[in-house]
């Protein structure tokens, strides 16, 4: 009987340590909405985004010819992708206590919508969206980004 | 040998002009189509909408070539970096936003609810919040949930983390307990260190005493 129960507790160990691996991290935002193809990519393994699909850092959000999302993060930022558009999220700092603030992102394609958030209205500063020509900085804004292929 | 060589690569000279002569012929007789008019030029642009409540923010764009500043409703700046700000035909952001638009989630609710001083007890008022929130997440795709707990500065700074962190759970317990469903709910206290009303230390404060919940 004892050693059943050294291997369950070996065993629920390691699937913890699995799921941490394979979680990588706390979410940052959630996929809100999704019509058509898109998806979210983590350390390289690409799932199909539906309401509920967690982003986290370093998270690639693409949609497809005919897709677009809709994405909430956890400063009330809203990005929301027409087709064929990719957003990688460089780096996200909320712990707004301790003043540690950082959203920043980069765009290669497509058509993008942003509302900024409590990140934004804080420290301004911190928040940019990369593009392959330069990079756009955010004053606390509803603006939209279009990026023709190259 | 040699005789014979050289016939041959007369004849495939001969068949050569054939080729070209016959070429120069039917071009003669039907005119080349006028060229197509060149495909129009993709540009690649930020454009600054209005905020959802109305106002005008700001953004600029930082390239090589220096720094361009757009503030103006519309205003759009082309990621060239080279052209100076244009005012953008709404058909223009139709055409290229209108799905993105159409799938923009909706703007996050943030409540606050209050306490009665010392303890985790809700005013009568921020009671009634409850079934307004749960009402607010179920019309929500995946509603995920904030629920942070502040203090006011009365009693010592560790005590009020803990008495934010058991404020926001009392909070946590009555929205699930009424039936809020969230995909994720994240606790946590900022304690007396993120006043809503700036006070000195050890003032009591009813502002102060409040639980933030978003959702988004």
């Amino acid at each position: 009987m004892r050693l059943p129960i050294q291997m369950t507790r070996v065993a629920l160990m390691a699937a913890i340590a699995f799921s941490g691996a394979a979680w990588g991290q706390d979410a940052i935002g959630f996929v809100k909405t999704v019509s058509g193809d898109a998806t979210v990519t983590d350390g390289g393994k690409a799932i199909k985004a539906v309401a509920g699909t967690p982003i986290r850092l370093k998270s690639v959000l693409k949609t497809g010819a005919k897709g677009a999302m809709g994405v909430t993060f956890k400063d009330n930022s809203v990005m929301s992708f027409g087709p064929d558009t990719e957003v990688t999220v460089d780096e996200y700092l909320y712990a707004p206590a301790k003043g540690d603030l950082k959203f920043g992102a980069s765009m290669s394609k497509g058509a993008l919508n942003v509302v900024s958030g409590a990140i934004a209205k804080l420290k301004p500063e911190a928040v940019s969206l990369k593009t392959p020509t330069g990079t756009i900085g955010i004053r606390g804004t509803n603006f939209a980004v279009k990026i023709e292929p190259q | 040998m040699k005789v014979e060589t050289s016939m041959k690569q007369s004849r495939g000279i001969v068949i050569l002009i054939g080729v070209v002569v016959a070429q120069l012929a039917t071009g003669c007789a039907t005119p080349p189509p006028p060229p197509a008019p060149p495909p129009p030029k993709l540009v690649s642009y930020a454009v600054l909408l209005d905020n959802l409540d109305g106002s005008v923010g700001a953004i600029t764009f930082s390239s090589p070539k220096g720094l361009i500043a757009v503030d103006r409703s519309k205003n759009a700046v082309n990621l060239d970096g080279a052209t100076a700000p244009y005012t953008q035909d709404d058909s223009i952001i139709q055409k290229d936003f209108g799905a993105a638009i159409a799938v923009r989630p909706q703007p996050p609710a943030i409540f606050l609810l209050y306490f009665e001083s010392g303890g985790a007890q809700l005013t009568a008022e921020s009671q009634a919040l409850i079934a307004k929130m749960v009402a607010d997440a179920a019309k929500r795709p995946a509603a995920d949930v904030s629920v942070v707990g502040h203090t006011d500065t009365e009693g010592d700074a560790e005590a009020n983390e803990k008495l934010g962190l058991q404020r926001a759970q009392t909070v946590a317990q009555l929205i699930s307990g009424a039936g809020l469903k969230a995909i994720e709910t994240t606790v946590t206290s900022h304690g007396e260190r993120d006043l809503l009303v700036k006070t000195p230390d050890n003032t009591a404060e009813p502002k102060n005493r409040r639980v933030e919940v978003t959702i988004r």
